[in-house]
This record gives structure tokens, C-alpha cells and sequence, in this order.
């Protein structure tokens, strides 16, 4: 029973750590959190849906809808975000990220309706026993999918050029900018692998949740709890912290009173928690301030 | 007299010399003064006002004064967030929360055989102990961190109150008598509408003398160079919780009168919608103005009913547009372009100030 539950958890836990993945990118390039990930997210998962209900093949309409919403993400760090980076100024880059949440949720419903939509299975249906526990074809495939992409994108970080280049461009930008990196267009390549992640995040989770305007909200606050429980800059840090967020809010759904009401209180919990006793979280650096 | 003077000139002469040369996004972006009316123009304009806001509800039917209502409660919180967010520069994603904890406050404390005064100084009361105790720990976290605790305080209020059934009663939801005493000759919604004005006003001269005194200048200090301002002696870590926990109160004491208002509250009252209304609501207005609070009440009041009978999207929609073009547009809000389009033309009033 408790195994179930923690296997269970660590499906749900992989697509919070793939959005909080996504969550991680955007702050690596531009330090600021995208409030509008979860909706770009559910965006994602939209466009998929549509192609398939157009008769696009499962598989091609989540590659399709993984570069529309790269695309998008990118240029929207381009018109939105890089000007008020430039500019240094936090409060309205927080209030322009809330104000492409609110108006890309009202476009979805606009465009999609707010009736819950059946999203088919990315993996098929019907489950595998592995002693006592079992695990649906869904599920596995889900932390199948998210293991592959975190490694695709660690041998992109730490094995290429390109991953050299993003790497400088983060951590000594200026230093970057004058051994001839283009920091500008690292931090658009970051929001583009960042939408890309958060369409496939939402893609599969579709099927669990059932499409609906309302559906990235919950998950965009904990992938916003694994984010900071994995200190934020860390992409590997983002996924444990996922998956730990993912079993977490399972075994509390589980095992506590009104546990299905208290879910959304974990997050915040688990957010708070962190940032108080350890705000760099697990894989994170302390941050210094210099006079 | 003299150091006023100078400041308005120089604004003036700065202005006529930026104009030739800026582009219009500029033009817009440009901080300006508040506008200093004549004294006879703003006594007049506040007699007229005050005289104006006390007959409406005894000549309105009464939706008209629920209406009126609400843009005074929308008012009251828009004074605070904005003392925390214009004026101190730390996030607020979360102020539902607070507005949620005043309306239970009344709610809980009227089911409890209280009577009104009471339980609107516990709305008072209540989520400014709360907010202290949340701003402890939380204003050790900058901006970032801080928006994101307070946005899971937003996503979690509901659920929150569905799970602390015993005292809320669920997602049931809860009834409050918001009528008057017996010896107030008032109907229910006079009887708000009355108290709300009392409290708005009493919040708008509060703020506005927080804001134009020491304190106020200590929070902007605290905004704009945290270590500089605790090198001169601003005690960095007092002000902000005090800040976060004043701003909690004033949204608290408008959620009592929400409940007083509407006398039914539940769970989806409080949603994350409420708290985005609250941020889109300050930065129309004007963030770190004081008249601010009140235009971006009336937007909210009143876009919304226009928007919906287009789509129930549409005000979404609007509500996101409307943040981003602001943030880059209109960084002063409403008021800020009210002062770029009457600043001349009330400089040349007879009796001006400054002039």
C-alpha cells in the first residue's frame, strides 16, 4: 500500500519535476520566475489535443506542439521579458509574467472552452505488476519520457558547444559577452527548451488530470515547490525535487485528514519549509550579496 | 515654500526640454509630481465629493449601492497592497488570503454573537497578527521568493477553508447578518455602504499621510536601496514586517465588510482570481500613488461587468493585457497619466501652488 503510493507519486512527481525543469531554465536565463509556465504548459497540451482530434498522429502532434510552444515561449522572452531584464527592474517583470498567465488562460478558454476535454494516453492503457506494486504503462512511460529528456539535456549542458556557451553566458555574462557569446540569444534558447519541456510536461499529464483551462494551476505551484526545494538553478535538483513533491503530496492525500483539501497546503508548506531553513534548497548555491 | 517651488520648476523645465527629444513610450514613462490643485480648487473638489458620496446611497436603489460598495472595499485593499507593493517594493500575490481571514473574521465572530464593531476590529486584527507572523519569516526572502510564498497562499486559501470545516463550515459556506443595529433607521445595503465609506476614508488619510511622511519615505528608502537605507538608520527588517502586516490589516478589514456586505461567504470567494484582480487593481491605478487605490477599484468594479456580457474570457483577457501594457507602458498608472494630461493645465489655475 505505502510502496503503491510512493510509486504513484514518483509518475505524478516526474511531470512536476519536467515543469519545474522548465521553471529552472527561465530563471538560469533570465533570474525571474515565469509565472505564465503553467499556462504555456496547458497550451501546450491544448495544441496536442487539437492535432489529434484533426487525426495527426499522436507522437507528431506532441513534436509539433513542442516546437510551437518553444517558439512561442522564445518570443515571448523576446518581446516581453528581455527589455524589462535590461532594464533591472524585478516588480514589473513579475507583473507582465501574471499578466501572460491571466491572458493566455482566457485565450485558451476562449479558443477551447472551459468543458474538460479526454486527452488518449501517450504510453496506451493497462498496467505491469512488479512485486505487488502495480504500475500503469502510463506512468512508467511518463518517467521513461521525463529520464530521457533531463539526460538529453544534461549531455546539451555539460557535453556541447552550445552547453558551454549557455553555461558561460549564466554564470559570468559579462565575461561571456566579451569572449564573444551572444547572452541575448542564450537566454532566448533557454525560454525556447524551457516551453518545449512545459508542452511535453502538460502533454502527459493531460491524460491524468483531463484537460481543462484549470488544469495547470495546482501543477504549476508544485512545480514551482519542486523548483525551490531543488534551489532553483539546478536542472537535476529541479527533477528529485519533483519526484519528492510528488510522493509527498501523494502520501499526504493518502494519510492525512481532508487530505484532498490539504494537498494544495503541502506546496505551500513545502515552499515555505525550504525557503526558511534552506533557501538555496538542495542542489542550489547560497546567494551573496555584494555591497 | 521655497524648496517646493524649485522642485515644481525644474519638473516643468525638465518636461519641455525632454519633450522635442523623448518618444511617447518615454514621454508616458516619465515620473511626474502629484498634482497640486489651488486650495480653493481642492476644497471645493472634496466638499462636492463628500456631500456627493453621502446622498448616493439614500437616492440609489440598492444594487447601485452594492456596486458603490464594493469599489470602496476594493478601495480600502488597494490602499494597502499598494503601501506594500508602490511604496515598499515587496510582492504581494497573497493579499486573498488576508481578505479571505477578515470576511471568516466577521463571519465567525458574528455566528459567535459579537456585534458589528467587534467583529470588524478582529477583520482588523486578526490578519495583522496573521500577516506579522507571515511576514517574519517571509520578508527575509526577496522579491522572487516572496511573490512565489505569497501565490501559494493565494492557491491555497480555498482549500484552507474547506479543510478548517469546524470553523468555516466548509465549502458550505457560511451566512453573516450584515444588518444594522435597531437603533440605525437604515436599510442593510445603506448601512455598508455607510460604514465602508467611514472605513475608506479614514484608510485613504491614513495612507496618504504614511506615504507623504517619514515612515512612507522609509519604505521607499527600504524599496529602492535596502542597504543604503539601513546604513541611514531605517530599522530595514521592522519596517518591512510592520509594512506587510499593516498592508494584511487593511485587506482584511475590507474582506469583513465583503462578508457584511454580501452576508454569504464560501471557499470560491477567495480564489486566486481575487488576488490577481487585487495586483491588476494597484497597477492600473498607479503603483506607489495614493488616488491609485481608487481608480484601480473603480476598473475592477466596473471592467469586468463590461467584459463578461462579451465573452467569460474576455475579462481575463483584459485583465492580462491590460498588466502587461501597463508594466511597460504606464508604469504610473492611471494617475500617472491623469498628471501627465493635467499637470500643465492645473499649474495655470488662478492661485496655483508653486507657481
Amino acid at each position: 500500500m505505502l510502496l503503491q503510493q510512493i510509486a504513484d507519486g514518483v509518475a505524478t512527481g516526474a511531470i512536476y519535476g519536467a515543469l519545474a525543469l522548465a521553471i529552472v531554465l527561465v530563471y538560469r536565463a533570465s533570474r525571474t520566475l515565469n509565472f505564465a509556465q503553467g499556462e504555456l504548459a496547458l497550451l501546450g497540451a491544448y495544441v496536442s489535443w487539437q492535432l489529434v482530434a484533426w487525426g495527426v498522429p499522436l507522437w507528431t502532434a506532441l513534436a509539433i506542439s513542442m516546437i510551437a510552444l518553444g517558439a512561442l515561449s522564445a518570443a515571448s522572452e523576446r518581446v516581453l521579458v528581455r527589455p524589462l531584464v535590461r532594464r533591472h527592474q524585478p516588480l514589473p517583470l513579475i507583473i507582465v509574467t501574471l499578466g501572460l498567465m491571466i491572458a493566455l488562460n482566457a485565450v485558451i478558454g476562449w479558443a477551447w472552452t472551459y468543458q474538460t476535454k479526454e486527452v488518449p494516453a501517450l504510453f496506451g492503457e493497462g498496467a505491469v505488476t512488479v512485486a505487488g506494486i502495480a504500475l500503469s504503462r502510463q506512468d512508467l512511460g511518463i518517467a521513461a519520457t521525463v529520464l530521457v529528456v533531463a539526460i538529453g539535456l544534461g549531455l546539451l549542458f555539460e557535453r556541447t558547444r552550445a552547453g558551454l556557451r549557455m553555461r558561460a553566458a549564466i554564470s559570468a555574462p559579462e565575461s561571456a559577452e566579451l569572449s564573444g557569446i551572444s547572452t541575448g540569444r542564450t537566454m532566448t534558447a533557454g525560454w525556447a527548451i524551457a516551453g518545449a519541456v512545459g508542452a511535453l510536461a502538460g502533454t502527459l499529464i493531460a491524460p491524468e488530470l483531463f484537460l481543462h483551462p484549470g488544469m495547470m494551476a495546482p501543477v504549476l505551484l508544485y512545480a514551482f515547490a519542486a523548483a525551490t526545494l531543488g534551489g532553483l538553478e539546478s536542472p537535476p535538483g529541479a527533477l528529485v525535487g519533483g519526484i519528492a513533491v510528488g510522493v509527498v503530496e501523494n502520501l499526504a492525500g493518502s494519510y492525512l485528514p481532508h487530505g484532498s483539501d490539504f494537498k494544495q497546503v503541502v506546496a505551500l508548506v513545502i515552499i515555505v519549509a525550504v525557503l526558511l531553513v534552506r533557501p538555496q534548497g538542495m542542489f542550489g548555491r547560497r546567494e551573496v550579496v555584494r555591497v | 515654500m521655497t524648496a517646493t517651488t524649485t522642485r515644481a520648476s525644474t519638473a516643468r523645465s525638465g518636461r519641455e526640454r525632454g519633450r522635442s527629444r523623448d518618444s511617447l513610450a518615454a514621454w508616458l514613462r516619465r515620473p511626474r509630481p502629484p498634482l497640486a490643485p489651488p486650495r480653493w480648487l481642492a476644497v471645493l473638489a472634496t466638499a462636492a465629493g463628500a456631500i456627493a458620496l453621502a446622498v448616493v446611497p439614500l437616492v440609489n436603489p440598492s444594487y447601485i449601492n452594492l456596486t458603490l460598495t464594493l469599489v470602496m472595499i476594493w478601495t480600502i485593499v488597494g490602499l494597502g497592497l499598494n503601501l506594500l507593493v508602490g511604496f515598499g517594493g515587496q510582492v504581494s500575490l497573497g493579499h486573498s488570503a488576508f481578505f479571505a481571514i477578515g470576511a471568516y473574521a466577521v463571519a465567525v465572530g458574528g455566528a459567535a454573537g459579537l456585534p458589528h464593531p467587534a467583529t470588524l476590529a478582529g477583520a482588523a486584527v486578526v490578519p495583522f497578527v496573521v500577516g506579522y507572523l507571515v511576514g517574519l519569516p517571509a520578508l527575509r526572502l526577496h522579491g522572487l521568493q516572496l511573490g512565489l510564498v505569497t501565490l501559494a497562499m493565494a492557491m491555497a486559501t480555498p482549500a484552507a477553508i474547506r479543510a478548517l470545516e469546524p470553523l468555516t463550515q466548509g465549502s458550505r459556506g457560511i451566512a453573516i447578518d450584515g444588518s444594522p443595529p435597531a437603533w440605525v433607521p437604515l436599510a442593510h445595503d445603506q448601512w455598508v455602504y455607510y460604514l465602508a465609506l467611514a472605513l475608506a476614508t479614514v484608510a485613504y488619510v491614513v495612507t496618504r499621510r504614511l506615504a507623504r511622511g517619514r515612515l512612507g519615505r522609509s519604505f521607499v528608502a527600504v524599496r529602492d536601496a535596502e542597504v543604503v537605507a539601513e546604513t541611514l538608520g531605517v530599522d530595514v527588517w521592522h519596517t518591512k514586517t510592520r509594512l506587510f502586516a499593516a498592508s494584511a490589516a487593511y485587506a482584511g478589514v475590507a474582506g469583513g465588510l465583503y462578508a457584511m456586505l454580501l452576508e454569504f461567504i464560501g471557499p470560491e470567494n477567495f480564489s486566486l482570481t481575487l488576488s490577481i484582480s487585487f495586483v491588476t487593481l494597484i497597477v492600473v491605478g498607479g503603483l506607489a500613488t495614493v488616488p491609485g487605490a481608487v481608480l484601480g477599484a473603480l476598473f475592477v468594479q466596473y471592467v469586468p461587468t463590461l467584459t463578461s456580457s462579451i465573452s467569460p474570457a474576455a475579462t481575463g483577457a483584459a485583465y492580462g493585457v491590460v498588466l502587461i501594457l501597463f508594466a511597460f507602458f504606464v508604469p504610473f498608472g492611471l494617475v500617472g497619466l491623469a498628471r501627465a494630461a493635467l499637470g500643465r493645465i492645473v499649474a495655470r489655475l488662478p492661485g496655483a501652488r508653486g507657481t
